[in-house]
């Protein structure tokens, strides 16, 4: 019996249609996939003639450290000669150092606060506040960069430079409390202990926390006129040698930590999340408190998942360019001191690329930056993304065996 | 009973045991970061829309008989205690000194906020802080509240002028010198017509220009000195100390107004930034028109077309990598490829009559978008896929057993229940786009644009040219310009605009994927 349909036009038209159109959409996705595969060609054609032997060809020694005038290797960043045609002073080396520097900073203020709030939100924070709260930190996280960038670089950086005791005492004052709050509030009455419960503090603490800055505010001269003779500042400055720079690495740390921390925290909580509700239950049915639970039970399997959290902040905090360009200083230097200026990759390449000559040695020597940050960034994540899929794979598996 | 290696409970009270201090850090981090996000949108509104508002003018006369007028900025107290410092505005840039002044607190004698301190807005030299005595106005010399009254009837009429003007060389004037420009080689009778034509309108735009002229104010400033200003540099005038709060009210909405509404003057740090935003909104529409169909596109053919196996699934976490690829890297490319290569290679083959001066081959509209195009195509092909995934596999089986092809199937069943993800993924993408800086610097925002990319003249919208952005702005005048005090305000109220352009765009992402999570559940993962 010969199928009716076969013979039908109609049919045959829409089967010609759907083949056609089939063909149109893998060679698109294709395409589009292609595309974005040229990001990396493009990268690596245009700065293979670098290393080209020939006229000005480099090696990569020079590219770390350029012979200074006294004899011995500098590290310098100082583009704008190689035009002049003297000795080529650019060494990549500073502004390596310089990004490093600032994505470890972000790191150190956004690691802490990402995985506290991460641990916080999955483990005690009731369901409806938590459905409230995930949304809010999303909206840290788009916060376009230029805006914090004005605001570190223009308004707390200054701020801090003057107030310098002002700011010491709000960072070192904060933890204290809460130790106090933690070991005070099993000596408050049970009724208010309730009504203060910890599953609700993240409401709760706000207003407790603004009280608080603003106490460590008003607190400060006091204890500067104690212990530092009225200025830390000058203090600092006499004891250590350090002069506060307005716009320093902290403050860069500062501003893209809180860029950072709201990736980590929505990576680091879907982890938690993700461990198998059983095992936690089994731990606290033994009598574990939920942060032994925690530490004991749930942070060694999600330990994978938190660990690609924290690379996708760090790929996102070595290629942040607004914040670093705008809260740095923008200088050169090759200082482990926090309190010193710096100058990343993304930021050079933000700044001289527009006047770089197209093919010449500054602007292949900028590409290779970018190449750089794409090829770092790119692996952290990948590494990150495939560590996350095992884990899940093994999640399932354990999910499925019970 | 004892149970080994449990804590004892208590006989009487069964209690919870204690958290322990580190619980409370972790509450305390989630405190911190929303205090910190509601400390910068506090700050980015209070700081934003208080510079509308007209502040009270000080008349403060110090302990050696010095008189200022100005507005109290900020308070410092000195290093080791020496006393205390204000800082006040006193404009009047035209007097020599700055438009800042520091004044020692203990040496002000008095302080007084009289009725009759005028501020003017004008178009050179700032603002001006002082006293109105006269206006000369035809031949006739009014004073006391007649001036006042006189001032702003002129005012008003100088306002209807100058936009009469405007509109005339907008959209008679310049249309008419671009058409001869273009068509030079038409008809003798036509072009004798075309310049007869033009000079009347030229003649008009004389007169209009020429009745704005005449009026002069005799103004008096803080040290008793007078000073004529000629009406037609005057932009508004107001006396904030004499105001009703609903007056001030009143004020406040038209300098809001005119902020979005007017391009900028005296190089970014005051006027408005219009231009910005137009540019900033055609950008973002040029990215989406780019972005939604190849987005989409590679989605579907991820998901729908290709075969399942190790080499798509390593393409789609390249894709998802590629979201976490610097924007900087992006703009690199942009300028590389599509300025420099692209751009170039158009001007030799089309635009080679205007060359050296590139017209494609530099920073431009068009270009700005398609690289953030780019930069916001994984976006839009992670959060495409996850709606895609997030349809039942029956729905499309079913449609397939009914008889229908797989293209069928796509159009009709599962992009249409995929769509509200579509658009999800577009705002997000828009989002982004909104609030990047660093890849347009290299691929064609401008400090100021003398041009709009669109306007009435063939082809209407002009992808070559430069544009302005919000988010540059907000770099540049908070970086380059001379004076950065007086340019903060501005910046405040920029960053602020941008901020809540951005917060709107993501919260109505986020409850759009909160609804579709409750209609369709959690995604399945491959």
């Amino acid at each position: 019996m010969s199928d009716p349909t076969s013979t039908n036009p109609l049919y045959r038209s829409r089967q010609r249609r759907d083949r056609l159109a089939t063909l149109l959409i893998t060679a698109g996705g294709i395409g589009v996939l292609l595309t974005v595969i040229a990001i990396a060609v493009f990268l690596l054609v245009e700065v293979v003639p670098l290393f080209w032997p020939g006229a000005d060809g480099m090696s990569l020694s020079a590219l770390w450290s350029a012979p200074g005038t006294s004899g011995e290797a500098e590290f310098r960043w100082l583009p704008h000669r190689l035009e002049e045609g003297v000795v080529a002073q650019a060494s990549l080396a500073p502004l390596l150092w310089g990004t490093l520097e600032a994505a470890i900073w972000a790191l150190i203020v956004a690691i802490p606060l990402a995985l506290g709030a991460a641990a916080h939100s999955s483990l005690y924070m009731t369901p409806g506040l938590r459905a409230r709260m995930k949304p809010t930190l999303e909206l840290m996280e788009a916060m376009p960069s230029v805006v914090l960038g004005f605001i570190a670089g223009l308004v707390l950086g200054p701020w801090v430079e003057r107030h310098l005791a002002e700011a010491v005492s709000v960072v070192l004052l904060l933890p204290l409390a809460m130790i106090t709050l933690a070991l005070g509030h099993r000596r408050l009455p049970v009724p208010v202990q309730r009504y203060l419960s910890l599953n609700s503090a993240a409401l709760w603490l706000l207003p407790c926390l603004l009280l608080l800055v603003l106490a460590a505010v008003q607190l400060a001269p006091l204890w500067e006129s104690w212990w530092f003779a009225g200025d830390l500042r000058e203090w600092v400055e006499q004891r250590w040698g350090l002069d506060v720079q307005a716009r320093n690495a902290m403050i860069v740390g500062l501003a893209m930590g809180f860029a950072v921390i709201p990736g980590i925290y929505a990576l680091a909580e879907d982890a938690l999340s993700d461990v198998p509700r059983n095992l936690a239950e089994g731990a606290q049915a033994m009598g574990a408190t939920r942060w032994q639970t925690l530490t004991r039970v749930m942070l060694p399997i999600a330990l994978p998942g938190i660990f690609s959290a924290i690379m996708i902040g760090a790929g996102r905090a070595v290629g942040e360019t607004m914040i670093v360009l705008m809260a740095s200083g923008n200088s050169a230097l090759m200082t482990a001191t926090p309190l010193d200026g710096l100058r990343s990759l993304a930021s050079s390449i933000a700044i001289e690329l527009p006047e770089a000559a197209p093919g010449g040695t500054h602007y292949r020597l900028l590409l290779l930056a970018a190449l750089a940050l794409f090829l770092f960034t790119f692996l952290m994540n990948t590494l990150a993304e495939l560590v996350r899929a095992r884990l899940r794979q093994r999640f399932r598996r354990s999910r499925g065996d019970t | 009973m004892k149970i080994p290696g449990h804590t004892a409970v208590g006989s009487k009270t069964l209690r919870r045991p204690h958290e322990g201090p580190w619980a409370w850090l972790a509450a305390a981090s989630v405190a911190l970061s929303v205090l910190m996000l509601g400390a910068l949108i506090v700050l980015l509104s209070v700081k934003g829309l208080a510079n509308f508002w007209p502040s009270t003018l000080h008349e403060v006369i110090l302990d050696d008989g010095d008189t200022v007028i100005g507005v109290p900025f900020e308070q410092r107290t000195l290093p080791g205690g020496e006393g205390v410092e204000r800082r006040y505005w006193i404009a009047n840039r035209d007097d020599g000194g700055g438009i800042w002044r520091w004044l020692s607190v203990p040496r002000l004698a008095s302080d007084q906020t009289p009725d009759d301190l005028v501020v003017l807005e004008r178009r050179h030299w700032g603002t001006f802080f002082g006293r109105l005595v006269a206006v000369r106005l035809e031949g006739e010399r009014l004073t006391g509240e007649a001036a006042w009254l006189a001032m702003e009837q002129r005012l008003k009429e100088l306002d209807a002028l100058r936009q009469a003007r405007q509109q005339l060389t907008r959209d008679d004037i310049l249309p008419l010198i671009r058409r001869m420009e273009r068509e030079p080689s038409s008809s003798e009778t036509q072009h004798r017509l075309d310049d007869r034509q033009l000079q009347a309108l030229q003649a008009r735009a004389k007169e209009l220009r020429r009745l704005q002229q005449g009026g002069v104010l005799v103004l008096e400033n803080s040290q008793g000195q007078r000073q004529e200003q000629p009406l037609e540099e005057v932009l508004d005038a107001w006396r904030p100390n004499a105001m009703a709060w609903y007056e001030k009210l009143g004020h406040w909405g038209g300098e809001l107004w005119q902020f979005l509404s007017e391009g900028p003057r005296d190089a970014n740090t005051a006027g408005g930034v219009w231009p910005a935003i137009f540019g900033t909104i055609l950008m973002v529409l040029l990215m989406s028109v780019l972005v939604t169909p190849f987005g989409v596109l590679a989605a579907v053919y991820l998901n729908e077309v290709a075969h399942q196996g190790r080499l798509t699934r390593l393409v789609r976490i390249g894709v998802r990598n590629l979201a976490g690829v610097p924007s900087i890297v992006y703009g690199v490319f942009g300028l590389g490829v599509f300025v420099y290569g692209i751009g170039g290679s158009i001007d030799r083959w089309f635009f080679d009559s205007s060359l050296p001066s590139p017209t494609f081959g530099t920073g431009g509209l068009l270009w700005a978008s398609l690289t953030l195009a780019l930069l916001t195509l994984p976006v839009v092909i992670v959060a495409t896929e996850e709606g895609l995934s997030r349809i039942p596999l029956h729905q499309r089986e079913g449609a397939l057993a009914l008889g229908a092809t797989r293209f069928e199937t796509l159009t009709r069943v599962v992009l249409p229940m995929a769509m509200p993800a579509m658009l999800t993924g577009l705002i997000l993408a828009v989002a982004r786009a909104a609030g990047e800086v660093a890849p347009l610097m290299l691929v064609g925002v401008a400090k100021l644009a003398p041009q709009v990319p669109v306007d009435g003249e063939f082809p209407f919208l002009h992808l070559e040219r430069k544009f302005m952005h919000l988010g540059y702005h907000i770099y540049d005048a908070a970086f380059h310009s001379s004076d950065v005090q007086a340019a903060m305000p501005l910046v405040y109220a920029t960053a602020l605009l941008l901020v809540v352009v951005i917060l709107v765009l993501n919260l109505t992402a986020i409850f759009m994927r909160h609804y579709l999570r409750k209609r369709h559940g959690a995604p399945v993962r491959r």
